[in-house]
């Protein structure tokens, strides 16, 4: 069959190289002005790294996630794409290096994200003292080295390497293909359940006292969405770049309905939390939602209006989905969006901690700081303020960066997928 | 339904590809094909045949948007004015709890009125019988049909010659 698929290979330009460097010393830039004007314990500055190195780190885990699922489910469609989300998977590996430094910080008592991690609070708290078993320094570092290391030199890099493999010397036998399911078969439940635990140390445990059922789902779910918005991006701009024209508006269609279909999911899930905690009505339980709607209204709307709304009427049509328009503009716009709702799941719990820390230890201007508790907007807790974008866009050059240097080492066209004609000629309509 | 007799010209074949072609083909020649019957969904047949888009989600759409209302001003009228009752200590116009059910009725309008659309629009329903042109293209055989009402041998002729040279197995003519 005839068909363009414009070129099968990727390499960089200078000038992409350069653009994308400039963002990333842009990112630094605003990470030391964040630094040099931040509070006397730096939370803002390790809140936004803390938010950022989360955020990437688990659009490359559902990137492995969703290949896995694919792949147990026989699906063929997305072999086109399957390059680009493997090199989004190996971003792990940077993922890992990235949550180290949050990890030394923790060892050096650098930042105070995590109010478990005051040994002096711990001890004049019971709630804090009864979940020191699981919420302390050594499981932080323990867990994520294990679990981050696991998925990376277990699943993303092997499973990276058979596929290359497949490229190289992949028969009509299928071996490569064969072991390939079996990792992805087995790295579903070790994914599904050990992501949960690591959203509980990273992000829940931001807010040390509050805790809910639901919440590694939740943040699951906003990842997903947000690797899917990233993909949709990252493919409209390779087609404008003239590679990958193999991914036809098919795939696009639905890659948007991935999106459309998981924005409301992630509502659903925002909703069953809400829910039960309003209908329970158990102070400690309420505490969460009563700070964000109070103090964070913006923050709090705008997260449904941008995350649920716009996605679900705009992506309903079937057509909008075909349009490149729309889907960049969908696309963006939630991609920003979910970093919102991250931006809305880390900051109230890093500020509540600060105030508490620096009313405690006393530190000059902290008891002040504290009289006025949190009632206060503060620029970079209550809303990003232009440091926290300026931050945010230098991991994500960061990130393409990364994927686009493990793009160019592979055929962007899995040429001996057992799928591959299947996922070139896949209609949808 | 009324009863009314209809000619019709129907070539049977035996491969969706050929079917595709033949469809195309006689898009090409001007001819007006009454219908397709396939025993599956055929790829591509819709854009072959120069369907306009199905309307039936734009039904389901306002369907959805009947059960949201009902559902939520329905409730709203019941618990602030027809029966207010205070339950788990919360206001009696509590949203977040009426919000399932919302969803629910949402569901069940878009989803029974989109069938009730189908039907009608099908002429579809309980005691409502369809002829059948042959029992077999609900089994192995692809059937494109003609309208041969009010037609001169010549043009039924010409019908059967296409029938013919795009690959039919059969060709057959009924009264319906």
């Amino acid at each position: 069959m005839a068909m363009h698929t414009g070129d099968l290979t990727f390499t960089m330009t200078k000038r992409e190289r350069s653009v994308l460097f400039g963002f990333m010393g842009l990112g630094v830039l605003c990470m030391v002005i964040t630094f040099l004007g931040d509070d006397a314990l730096h939370s803002r500055f390790w809140s936004n790294y803390l938010m950022n190195a989360v955020f990437f780190t688990g659009i490359s885990f559902v990137a492995l996630f969703v290949l896995a699922a694919f792949t147990t489910a026989y699906a063929g469609w997305h072999t086109v794409v399957k390059r680009l989300w493997e090199s989004y998977s190996l971003f792990l590996l940077a993922g890992l290096a990235l949550l180290l430094v949050v990890i030394a910080g923790l060892w050096g008592h650098l930042h105070h994200l995590y109010h478990w991690s005051d040994t002096e609070a711990v001890k004049a708290d019971p709630v804090l003292s009864g979940k020191a078993g699981f919420l302390n320094k050594y499981w932080y570092t323990f867990g994520t080295l294990l679990i981050v290391g696991i998925w990376y030199f277990l699943f993303a890099r092997p499973m990276r390497k058979l596929s290359i493999s497949e490229d190289n010397n992949g028969d009509a036998s299928f071996r490569q293909y064969r072991t390939y399911k079996k990792y992805a078969a087995i790295f579903l439940p070790v994914g599904g359940f050990t992501s949960a635990a690591l959203i509980w140390q990273w992000v829940m445990s931001v807010d040390s006292h509050w805790y809910s059922t639901l919440f590694a789902w939740y943040t699951t779910a906003s990842w997903f969405v947000a690797f899917m918005a990233l993909t949709i991006l990252m493919i409209i701009y390779l087609h404008a770049r003239g590679v990958m024209l193999f991914v036809t508006t098919e795939h696009l269609h639905d890659l948007g309905k991935y999106l459309f279909a998981f924005s409301i999911f992630w509502t659903y899930l925002w909703f069953s939390q809400y829910m039960l905690i309003w209908y329970g009505n158990v102070g400690e339980e309420t505490v969460y939602f009563h700070t964000r709607i109070n103090e964070y209204p913006v923050l709090f709307y705008g997260n449904l209006v941008i995350n649920f709304l716009l996605p679900f009427f705009v992506l309903m049509r079937n057509d909008t989905k075909r349009k490149v328009g729309t889907l960049f503009f969908v696309s963006l716009a939630v991609l920003l969006g979910r970093f919102l709702d991250f931006f809305q799941m880390i900051k109230p719990g890093v500020l509540h901690t600060t105030h508490e820390v620096l009313a405690h230890h006393g530190t000059e201007g902290g008891a002040a700081e504290a009289a006025h508790h949190h009632s206060d907007f503060a620029a970079g807790f209550t809303i990003p303020g232009l440091l926290e974008w300026g931050t945010f866009l230098g991991f994500l050059a960061f990130f393409i960066w990364f994927v686009f240097t493990r793009l160019e080492k592979a055929p962007l066209l899995p040429k001996n997928d057992p799928f591959l004609a299947e996922s070139l000629h896949h209609h949808v309509q | 339904m009324k009863k009314q007799h209809k000619e019709v010209v129907f070539g049977l074949y035996n491969d969706e590809e050929i079917l595709l072609k033949a469809v195309k083909e006689a898009h090409h020649q001007h001819l007006d094909i009454m219908d397709v019957y396939t025993p599956f969904p055929v790829h591509g047949l819709d854009k072959a045949m120069h369907l306009e888009e199905s309307r039936l989600h734009i039904a389901g759409f306002v369907f959805g948007a009947l059960g949201t209302l009902t559902a939520f001003l329905g409730m709203t009228w019941i618990f602030t004015r027809d029966w207010p009752i205070i339950f788990g200590g919360k206001p009696y116009w509590s949203v977040p709890s009426f919000i399932p059910i919302t969803f629910e009725l949402t569901v069940l309008f878009a989803a029974i009125g989109m069938v009730v659309s189908f039907y009608t629009v099908c002429g579809l329903g309980p005691g409502v019988t369809n002829p059948v042109l042959d029992d077999r293209i609900t089994d192995d055989k692809f059937c494109i049909a003609f309208d041969a009402d009010h037609c001169a041998p010549e043009e039924i002729q010409r019908l059967r010659d296409f029938l013919t040279r795009t690959g039919a197995e059969e060709i057959h003519a009924k009264s319906l």
